[in-house]
């Protein structure tokens, strides 16, 4: 093992980063301080929130409560070790998942003379860079500072090498995943023959779907303390999983079991070292895996403008229509879009069921989840979808800078997509919403009209800060947005919404008021007609938002595609 | 086909600039229709600003470019309309099938449906992508691509075309059968400027060469004239760029690299 090589690959896997921190490409140079202000940061606070834990530590009179105390720390240092490496797992999972649309991210240098365990190794230490070493710079800090006050030292030390395995342990696991994830999919790709777009569109949104439901249920733990209970009394019971050796091996080493604690620290070293040559083999038989081809069609065929043509749209506006559909369909970095109304209509639907479980639900609350449903996700999509419509050309931007294509035509054919395809989550969430929740027709007539303002003049007021704010390089992950035009949408949006909306408030806090199960009842002096006169209004303003927008995105498109020079990283073209 | 007396491409003064870096210093060119016209240099001496300012994509900092007596900063839809372009390294959409990608370009351009689809056919039989129409382009090599680049290009019949290295990665057959093509299209009116830095294509298929270098028009002319001009009567091109650009003298170079 060259350790020189395995340095060099994690300084360009770290070095990939610099393409999606907004830096300027000529003339670049660096500022160490910014690249390891994270680990700075989680550094400092660690020691900080140690050191006032282990001042207050100090400053308890009481014998029993300082007691109390100690073992409360000795039972977190106990359970960190497994948390961490929960959180280790879900993390370089997603770090992974951000890569997937990446073509070239950090490839297998296979031409140069590095072997594959250097490779392997590099990889591993690679994915703990980020959120997981951040949280393990702050934990281990932490530790660290608060021991010197505590008398845990010696706990601490192992506590510290045990975070350090479980880390490393989670981060070769997803090594592991990963290698198995793209040979998986390749098989699957080649048993699924034309369906397999599909067949990877839909497995892909279920996968999402398994790996985010773990990820809530370990977030949504209403009570920390919960969790660190269950794991340092769970953990010694599952003996037999080695990802929870580390944190036995802390047990034993608390209660004053050495020769335990030696036999669990040395298991959990042999099971880091069995992960990483499992993970070096896996990537020695398939890290150069190609995958099988996609065929999608057989034969030539062209297509025209269609239903979509019927209406209006010409056939270029059909076609990049056409286009960005199958982008979402294809794309798996874009394919997450789906997960949004599935979350969205999964959530409510749980809760109702739980609470509907241990008592009846109020109506109030079944009418509010109605709204919740109709409104949100569509409305959430077409900020979303209106924002990155532009940028997820990425750098195939240049066909569209090189086409005939008028700023009208582009704002038409990316509005209308946006707008349509959240119509139909809307649609999509109405219907389930009515079946569940059996809404009044006024309310269902209500919300739904509301939402299609939302989403007409949404998708509208995002694609125009999408077109500003593009951002069109894909390494080492695709962004489509900048950040800060991602957070101005957002604020603009919810202010436009609230504005939208705003002529329904009294009628709404009215419905909410009367039907509340509440000791006090308000009534707000609402004539019936008021609604027949704040629908229209609400209408009214969504058009003109819709408008006013409408003239900012076309004149952010004229500037657009006349100006490609403004996009520094299209200077390859 | 007769052939107008007015240019197909007029630039005059053109300067672009990058910072301190003056990428193309006040050019003046002019192409006629149906010429085949080489943008020859070394790395870095303006050829492909100067094929994305005739396209619009880059906006000179002084002087006009006319594309048949259009200025492309005032019409540059309708410029782009008249041109095919094949830019020099190509990302193109990876989700599409080539045959999707070629069908886009058709819908772009405008062309109507039984055009396009007899246009599709013929360049996929001709380049022997048939039987991969159908497959996603990310599986694709990278001559592939560019020969569905090129076929892009071609496919909605511009009377501009801007090739920046065409035929690289190209097989032998394809590239042969690409060169040709240009030909005939040449014979039709057709109008092509075409930058590479394979001396030889630019020899065979270019009826007037512009050498460029340090973002300066060097030399422009026919083969014939840039011999004389370069007073290497039987030279071929690859002497006679290397002595009009300063980079003749290469020994040198080669017997520090054997050190």
């Amino acid at each position: 093992m060259n350790w020189k090589n395995v340095l060099l690959l994690i300084g360009a896997d770290m070095k990939s980063y610099r393409l999606v921190g907004g830096k300027r490409f000529r003339r670049f140079r660096e500022n160490k301080v910014v690249t390891y202000a994270i680990y700075i940061g989680a550094c400092v606070l660690g020691s900080s929130i140690g050191g006032l834990v282990g001042s207050f530590y100090n400053g308890i009179a009481d014998f029993q409560l300082r007691d109390l105390v100690l073992q409360g720390a000795i039972s977190l240092f106990m359970s960190l070790p497994t948390i961490v490496l929960l959180y280790g797992l879900v993390f370089t999972q997603m770090s992974q998942f951000q890569r997937i649309g990446s073509k070239v991210s950090v490839q297998p240098l296979y031409w140069f003379p590095i072997t594959w365990e250097e490779h392997t190794l590099a990889s591993i230490l690679a994915n703990v860079f980020g959120v997981p070493l951040a949280v393990t710079t702050f934990v281990v800090s932490g530790i660290a500072v608060s021991s010197i006050f505590m008398g845990l030292i010696p706990l601490a030390l192992v506590t510290v090498f045990a975070l350090i395995v479980s880390v490393f342990m989670a981060s070769a696991t997803t090594e592991i995943s990963k290698v198995l994830q793209v040979r998986i999919s390749g098989a699957i790709t080649k048993a699924a023959g034309r369906a397999a777009i599909w067949v990877r569109l839909f497995g892909s949104i279920f996968f999402f779907i398994v790996f985010y439901a773990v990820y809530f249920s370990l977030y949504s733990q209403a009570n920390p303390l919960v969790l660190l209970e269950m794991v340092s009394s769970g953990q010694k019971t599952l003996w037999f999983i080695p990802y929870v050796w580390p944190g036995i091996a802390l047990s034993y080493l608390a209660s004053g079991l050495l020769l335990e604690t030696i036999f669990f620290s040395l298991a959990s070293v042999a099971f880091v070292c069995l992960l990483f040559l499992a993970a070096t083999k896996l990537n020695i038989r398939y890290g150069l895996y190609e995958m099988p081809s996609i065929r999608v069609s057989r034969g030539i065929y062209v297509s025209g403008a269609g239903f979509l043509g019927r209406l209006g749209f010409s056939s270029l506006e059909v076609a990049i229509m056409r286009k960005d559909f199958k982008a979402f369909t294809r794309r798996m970095e874009l394919a997450y879009i789906f997960l949004f109304p599935v979350i969205f209509t999964i959530m409510p639907i749980l809760t109702t069921m739980k609470s509907g479980a241990e008592a009846p639900v109020p109506h109030v609350l079944n009418s509010f989840l109605f709204a919740y449903l109709v409104l949100l996700p569509g409305t959430i999509m077409a900020m979303i979808l209106g924002g990155m419509m532009i940028g997820l050309e990425g750098e195939s931007v240049w066909y569209v800078y090189s086409s005939p294509i008028t700023a009208r035509s582009l704002v038409k054919a990316k509005y209308s997509f946006a707008m349509l395809f959240s119509l139909a989550v809307t649609l999509l969430c109405s219907v389930i919403g009515g079946t569940v929740w059996t809404p009044s027709v006024k309310l269902a007539m209500l919300c739904s009209l509301e939402a299609v303002f939302l989403v007409f003049s949404l998708s509208m007021v995002s694609l125009s800060f999408g077109i500003r704010g593009a951002d069109f390089r894909e390494m080492p992950r695709p962004r489509m947005i900048r950040p800060m035009w991602v957070i101005i949408n957002g604020l603009i949006c919810i202010a436009l919404a609230l504005a939208i909306v705003s002529p329904v408030i009294p009628y709404a806090l009215n419905f909410f008021f009367e039907n509340i199960q509440a000791s006090v009842q308000i009534s707000l002096p609402i004539p019936e007609a008021y609604l027949y006169i704040a629908l229209p209004i609400s209408g009214i303003i969504a058009c003109a938002v819709a408008y006013a927008f409408y003239r900012i995105a076309l004149k952010n498109a004229e500037n657009f595609l006349a100006n490609v020079e403004r996009y520094e990283s299209l200077m390859f073209l | 086909m007769a052939q107008s007396s007015e240019p197909s491409l007029k630039l005059t003064g053109v300067t672009k600039r990058y910072g301190d870096i003056v990428a193309v210093d006040y050019l003046n060119l002019e192409v006629m229709p149906g010429e085949v016209f080489g943008l020859l240099g070394p790395n870095g001496s303006g050829k492909s600003t100067t094929l994305k300012m005739i396209l619009g994509l880059v906006k000179p900092d002084s002087g006009f470019v006319d594309v048949f007596g259009m200025n492309t900063q005032e019409h540059p839809v309708d410029v782009k309309r008249m041109v095919g372009y094949v830019p020099e390294s190509p990302r193109i959409y990876e989700f599409l099938t080539g045959l999707e990608f070629l069908d886009l370009t058709g819908d772009i351009y405008g062309m109507n449906p039984s055009e396009k689809k007899k246009r599709i056919e013929e360049y996929l039989r001709a380049l022997e992508l048939e039987g991969r129409e159908g497959d996603l382009i990310s599986s694709y090599s990278e001559g592939m691509k560019q020969k569905i680049v090129v076929i892009s290009a071609l496919m909605h019949r511009p009377r501009l075309l801007l090739l920046d290295e065409p035929l690289s990665g190209l097989d032998p057959r394809s590239a042969r059968i690409i060169k040709d093509l240009i030909h005939e299209l040449a014979s039709d009116g057709v109008t092509t400027i075409m930058s590479t830095h394979v001396l030889e294509i630019a020899q065979a298929m270019c009826d007037r060469i512009a050498i460029m270098y340090e973002g300066r028009l060097l030399a422009l002319g026919t083969i014939d004239e840039l011999r004389r001009e370069a007073r290497m009567p039987s030279s071929g091109l690859e002497e006679i760029f290397l002595k009009l650009t300063g980079t003749s003298d290469i020994r040198p170079v080669i017997e520090a690299l054997l050190r």
